[in-house]
């Protein structure tokens, strides 16, 4: 047996919420078939292609203002990963060393708890 | 905020003076909605143990007196930002596992670098996750190390996990986790090998573009963001309505991009092939079999999950080689099993009661 609805509001609430669903469901529908498979990727390829000719178009440009290619600001980057990666090498090993010669690091060891925590049940604690 | 469903007559009066007031506080709520940002998120005090490219391990300060021996490490999606697990004081599950005694490390994401282009799933499986599983083992000097994963991060660990048989993964959580690429059926219809050209798309643009990402996700329910405004709308007046709302809006939005030869695998490998579920993945030229998995294993799936349905998630269970495995169903979808209200009374109490136990 369903409910009445009166409210206005409750009303307004519901009818949004059916929509929502019935859309969902149909567009769903729709998005399954092949066809929309077909139509969506060959948009996404044209819009790809595109993408890659601009692209190429702008680094002509830029070469041709005698500014860095993207090219060769990724290389760059590169660069600056590699280094980054080094300093986190020798961050790592610095803590390491820290560590075993005991000197205090930014969270030290003395302030880590102990792991000996139990399970509730098994240590009696209330859950 | 759940309107009455009926209407006596009598209180007419009052209801009209309850939505006018909240329609004077929709003006004021709105503006004020426009002219604040939204709640920090991700707030947990954390330390960053290692950071290389896309990649960051993070580890979040112990909140209690003693914790468990094995420390746990969280590998988040690939497609998303790892704050949804870490919403807002009382809706973080990372400060929940704090307090409930775990060592917490987070695997998060950044957006690739267009340099980056060229990762690959073996970087992932067989560099980023043992690496950071390394640093975990000398960060918090235990071996063992529990691993629990999100999403396509449960993937990650699931490769991960079948690959290194001889540890040192103490036991593996994933959370809504597809194994059944064909089961997904609009990822599956978008990805059509007869229509969708993996390679032109990955070779033009390098990175998939978030937006990209963040469309597919969005069309599996396209009318849900208009529907969302129009509920934003009408429960502005209320604080905890717009707070959840912008936190989750927030983290749908903020979609990463894609490594572009780390999405052409994902594509041929798992949405086309459907490897992992027929036993024929291989990472780097090894072997990556759900049978070998023989940790404790649990997998916690959502009851009305519309990006992993529950028949692409149902046979990883079966599949996995371990004799100490669980599968669990909640109410509650894809995101609302992890986080938010739901999750603090369902989930998080769940896992909390299996991973316990074996984390000593």
């Amino acid at each position: 047996m369903t409910k009445e609805i009166n409210d206005p509001v409750a009303m307004w609430q519901k009818m949004v919420g059916d929509m929502e669903k019935g859309f969902n469901s149909f567009a769903n529908q729709a998005m399954s078939s092949p066809e929309f498979s077909q139509v969506v990727n060959r948009a996404g390829g044209v819009a790809a292609g595109a993408q890659k000719q601009l692209g190429e178009l702008m680094e002509k440009y830029l070469v041709t203002m005698n500014l860095p290619s993207r090219e060769q600001v990724t290389a760059l980057a590169e660069r600056l990963q590699s280094i980054e990666s080094q300093i986190g090498e020798m961050k790592s090993i610095l803590s390491q060393m820290a560590a075993s010669s005991g000197i205090s690091q930014s969270f030290d060891e003395v302030s880590r708890p102990p792991r000996t925590k139990r399970p509730p049940s098994e240590s009696g604690e209330q859950k | 905020m759940n309107a009455p469903t009926g209407l006596d007559f009598a209180s007419i009066p009052e209801r009209i003076q309850s939505e006018v007031q909240r329609a004077i506080q929709r003006s004021i709520k709105g503006v004020e909605y426009f002219s604040t940002s939204g709640p920090t998120l991700g707030s947990t005090p954390k330390d960053v143990l290692h950071s290389r490219g896309t990649m960051s391990l993070y580890h979040y300060r112990p909140m209690s007196d003693e914790i468990y021996r094995v420390p746990v490490l969280i590998v988040m999606a690939t497609t998303n930002r790892g704050y949804i697990l870490d919403l807002v004081p009382g809706q973080s599950f990372i400060e929940f596992l704090l307090k409930r005694g775990y060592d917490v490390y987070m695997l998060d994401w950044s957006a690739p670098r267009p340099e980056e282009k060229s990762l690959r799933m073996e970087d992932y499986v067989l560099d980023f996750i043992p690496d950071c599983v390394r640093r975990v083992q000398q960060d918090s000097g235990e071996q063992d190390v529990s691993i629990i994963g999100y999403c396509f991060g449960g993937v990650l660990s699931l490769l991960y996990g079948s690959i290194h048989k001889d540890g040192p993964m103490k036991n593996l959580i994933c959370f809504t986790t597809p194994i059944d690429f064909r089961e997904m059926k609009l990822f599956s219809n978008f990805s059509d090998r007869r229509y969708f050209d993996v390679d032109h798309l990955v070779d033009s643009v390098g990175n998939v573009p978030p937006e990209m990402i963040l469309s597919s996700f969005e069309m599996l329910r396209p009318a849900s963001r208009t529907v969302s405004q129009i509920q934003l709308w009408e429960n502005i007046w209320n604080d905890e309505f717009v707070k959840s709302y912008r936190m989750f809006d927030r983290w749908a939005t903020d979609t990463l991009p894609l490594a572009g030869e780390y999405f052409r695998a994902i594509t041929k490998d798992l949405m086309w092939d459907n490897k992992l579920f027929n036993d024929t993945m291989s990472v780097g030229g090894r072997a990556a079999k759900l049978e070998d998995i023989k940790v404790p294993f649990l997998h916690a799936v959502a009851e009305h999950d519309h990006i992993v349905p529950y028949d692409a998630a149902k046979h990883l269970i079966a599949k996995i080689g371990s004799e100490d495995k669980e599968e669990v169903m909640l109410k509650g979808g894809h995101v609302s099993l992890v986080a938010g209200a739901n999750a603090v009374k369902r989930l998080w109490p769940k896992l909390d009661s299996w991973l316990g136990k074996r984390s000593i």
